[in-house]
């Protein structure tokens, strides 16, 4: 099972390109995909999930080309796009007959997969209710169920735990996490905190390039010895902003507990043990550095 | 900011809002349309075998009297929307939490649907200036002659227009399909209410005010200068779209103004100012609470648990402690499952209607069925073809309407499966509710009437759904199935009637020829949708 993206570039109207010589391999596992907004993440799942084309590069899935055959990635894909509707007057059970029928399910298996994933996603009690009663959460989670409906190979989810309480964006999490054992799950998002849980592999995007790709491991490692907390009175924040990368602060009785970026250890800094949220912020700042330069 | 800003400055942004969009480009490209078939003849004014001389008068009156006829109608269904796309784009909640009143609101709305209309009244003056150097019959130009009409008619007809949209839009019951097929029927009524006015077949004021299109003061005017031309002149008078020979010409010398004219007009100007207002009364203000509790009051059972709003605490659920099993899918081979998807197309298709709909579509059923042929192919059958319209408008409309395009069109052979059974449930939807005609065709032995029947039936689902695809809304097929309707199956049109109500108006060759020219268009209006056929 294997996923090739090969130098994709995607450009829309005005000489906007949303992505640029694009290029990664998957296979199966949890790849996280981190970018700041703009950075071309819903562009290539939607190349992915063969909703637009590519201007300029190939996808292949298990050495399929999609462009020569889009059904072959169609048959085995769930996808939960960022933004989605569902028909307000069937209910959550109709409505997941209905996509099941659409993806060509045969209907007495997709019956017992409806009841699973609606238990799966805490429906199960509003399964009768016509949809258009949902709120934004309860929705989400119908969108959820809806990608795993055909047992996917390969599963797109953008931004899945918008609108989802605490709770049920760890149920989210620990699912994803139990279904990544066969197959190639990329889960797009700009919340560090959703990667750190589930990822076996983190691809860095910004600006339509890929940044960096790694184990979140190895990620961590680029930012080893270089994650330092300080305290500072509030009126030198500013300045240290300027010169330093400032991943957090905090206000307390004693000043500002700032933490921050750098090479070697600004004066009255402690080090500190570096967080993904870090080494994403250390990666993009290098990024930009680098294009600007 | 004072209150005139305010209103500029929301009607400036939902008219740019709508002339950025391809939409309106289409709509303006329908409004040049409209003009090249004057200038070229296609649509003509014409009392029975006369026409006017073409100078400044006539063709100002001509023109005028198009645009007023088509933007009175069609307008209505372009500039119907307005309210709808703040609510898609959420920047009505935003304006909900703004100081503006509700009548500001729909005042602003008219206003701006007004202007939407206006353009395409201004293209169609200024086809009229290229239509009178193109006719060369008379090339003194008299602006006042030739563009005062547009003016007094054109004008206060569209911003009437545009203020029956707003009032739509606020009406629960008229906002969606249901209003856009009474709209044709209001628009019929209005049209047919001033004939009643004339007095000896003479204009007079009560004429003026209840003619908000200008169309019969305007034709009733060319008519009686026609009558001291001619006195063996028998009244005919008509606005024609293809048989538009002409015999005969006279010199028009234009339109007679008088006081009770020029007041009707402004009377017609703030009868659309009063209908704003009148709408504000209805309008909800965005709040989602009222339209789901509307939406919810006409259905026994069903409660909304998003909304505090009705009552209903927002569902709290406990967390599952079971772990997660979920059975592998055996895959099939997906040619199997068609039959399932028809059944799931059909079932969201007759999903959500009130139970009322059911019984009147079943008792159309049974009164085809037991009622003679004759009176169920002209009377009972006519009703059960119209009876199913905002059924088969839905068709080809709901990925877009509802946003599930990215859930349907990322699942596999989308277009070779998920359209066909979209079709074929539109069909059974046809065949099911008209099927009682078929009955007494085929106890009649009528083989041709039940040929109609079943061009027919294939015809009207192939419509709903070409124009479902390529416009990607309800309303075009709404707007132009009514018409279609009126004009054929209801008045027994030869050639416009699609069903067959009598047996000369019978032509299901010509049926099921579009009916297959129309599939196709949806095959390629769906292919141009997909990033991948």
């Amino acid at each position: 099972m294997k996923l090739s993206i090969e130098h994709v570039s995607k450009q829309y109207r005005g000489d906007v390109w949303a992505l640029r010589d694009f290029s990664i391999e998957l296979r199966p596992g949890v790849l996280g995909l981190l970018g700041p907004n703009g950075a071309g993440k819903t562009t290539l799942m939607s190349i992915l999930a063969t909703i637009t084309r590519a201007t300029q590069g190939r996808v292949l899935w298990n050495d399929t080309d999609l462009a020569q055959n889009p059904d072959a990635i169609r048959n085995v894909l769930g996808y939960l796009p960022q933004d989605f509707g569902v028909y307000p007057n069937l209910n959550a059970v109709e409505f997941l007959e209905y996509l099941a029928a659409v993806k060509g399910l045969d209907a007495a298996a997709s019956r017992r997969r409806i009841d699973e994933l609606l238990n799966l996603v805490n429906l199960n009690d509003v399964r009768k209710r016509p949809l258009g009663g949902y709120s934004g959460g309860m929705k989400q989670r119908i969108g959820i169920a809806q990608a795993l409906l055909n047992d996917p190979q390969l599963l797109i989810v953008d931004e899945p735990t918008a609108g989802l309480d605490p709770e049920e964006r760890v149920r989210f999490r620990n699912l994803l996490s139990e279904l990544s054992g066969e197959r190639v799950i990329i889960l797009s998002t700009h919340i560090v905190s959703d990667v750190e849980a589930t990822a076996t592999d983190i691809a860095l995007i910004s600006g339509g390039t890929l940044v960096a790709q790694a184990t979140p491991e190895g990620l961590l490692q680029r930012v080893e010895g270089k994650v330092w907390e300080g305290v500072f009175p509030s009126a030198e924040l500013q300045a240290i902003k300027q010169q330093y990368l400032v991943s957090g602060t905090a206000r307390r009785a004693d000043g500002v507990h700032v933490r921050m970026l750098a090479p070697s250890a600004p004066s009255g800094t402690q080090p500190l043990a570096p967080t993904l949220e870090d080494a994403y912020l250390y990666c993009l700042n290098a990024h930009r550095v680098g294009a600007a330069a | 900011m004072s209150k005139m800003r305010v209103l500029h400055h929301l009607v400036r942004a939902d008219f740019l809002e709508r002339v950025r969009r391809y939409s309106f480009l289409v709509t303006l490209a329908f409004a040049v349309y409209l003009g090249y078939c004057c200038v070229t003849g296609k649509v003509v004014v014409r009392l029975d075998e006369y026409r006017g001389v073409y100078n400044s008068a006539w063709i100002g009156c001509a023109m005028t009297l198009v645009a007023t006829t088509f933007l009175s109608l069609i307008g209505f269904y372009i500039v119907k929307n307005t309210i709808q796309r703040d609510e898609e784009t959420r920047v009505g909640r935003i304006l909900a939490t703004t100081p503006m009143t509700k009548s500001f609101y729909t005042v602003a709305k008219m206003i701006s649907n007004f202007a939407v209309l206006a353009a395409m009244v201004a293209v169609m003056a200024g086809a009229a200036v290229l239509m009178q150097f193109l006719k060369a019959e008379d090339l003194h130009v008299h602006f006042w002659a030739l563009l005062s009409p547009f003016v007094i008619f054109a004008l206060p007809a569209v911003a009437f227009t545009g203020a029956l949209a707003v009032l739509f839009e606020t009406l629960p019951v008229l906002r969606g399909g249901v209003g856009n097929v009474i709209y044709f029927f209001v628009w019929t009524a209005l049209i047919a209410a001033p004939v009643g006015s004339l007095q000896g077949g003479h204009v007079s004021q009560a004429t003026y005010f209840t003619d908000f299109t200008g169309i019969v003061s305007v034709m009733g005017q060319m008519q009686e200068d026609l009558h001291r031309v001619d006195p063996e002149y028998k009244n005919g008078a008509a606005l024609t779209i293809g048989n538009t020979a002409t015999s005969k010409t006279f010199l028009w010398q234009g339109l007679r103004g008088s006081s009770a004219l020029y007041w009707s007009r402004v009377t017609c100007f703030l009868a659309a100012f009063a209908i704003a207002l009148l709408a504000a009364l209805f309008f909800h203000r965005f709040d989602p609470a009222r339209e789901w509790a509307w939406k919810t009051s006409q259905k026994s059972g069903e409660k909304s648990f998003a909304s505090p709003a009705n009552g209903d605490r927002v569902v709290s659920l406990p967390p599952a402690q079971t772990p997660i099993r979920l059975t592998p899918l055996l895959r099939t081979k997906s040619a199997n499952s068609m039959p399932s998807l028809v059944l799931a197309e059909l079932k969201l298709m007759l999903k959500g209607h009130h139970w009322w709909w059911y019984a009147v579509a079943g008792g159309l059923f049974v009164a085809s069925v037991a009622s003679p042929l004759e009176a169920t192919r002209g009377g009972v059958a006519v009703v059960a073809l119209l009876w199913p319209a905002l059924v088969w408008s839905q068709m080809g409309t709901r990925e877009a309407r509802f946003n599930t395009g990215s859930l349907i069109f990322s699942s596999g052979h989308s277009l070779a499966r998920q359209l066909p059974a979209l079709w074929i449930a539109g069909v059974l939807v046809a065949m099911i509710t008209n099927g009682g005609l078929a009955i007494r065709m085929v106890i009649a032995r009528d083989w041709e009437g039940l040929l109609a029947w079943l061009a027919c039936s294939l015809f009207v689902p192939s419509l709903a759904l070409a124009l479902g695809v390529w416009s990607g809304t309800s309303k075009v097929f709404e707007a132009l199935y009514t018409a279609w309707w009126y004009l054929g199956p209801a008045n027994h049109t030869p050639g416009a009637d699609f069903l067959g109500t009598t047996p000369y108006s019978v032509r299901p060759g010509l049926y099921l020829m579009l009916a297959g020219m129309l599939l196709l268009a949806s095959f390629l209006g769906r292919r141009a949708q997909l990033a991948y056929a």
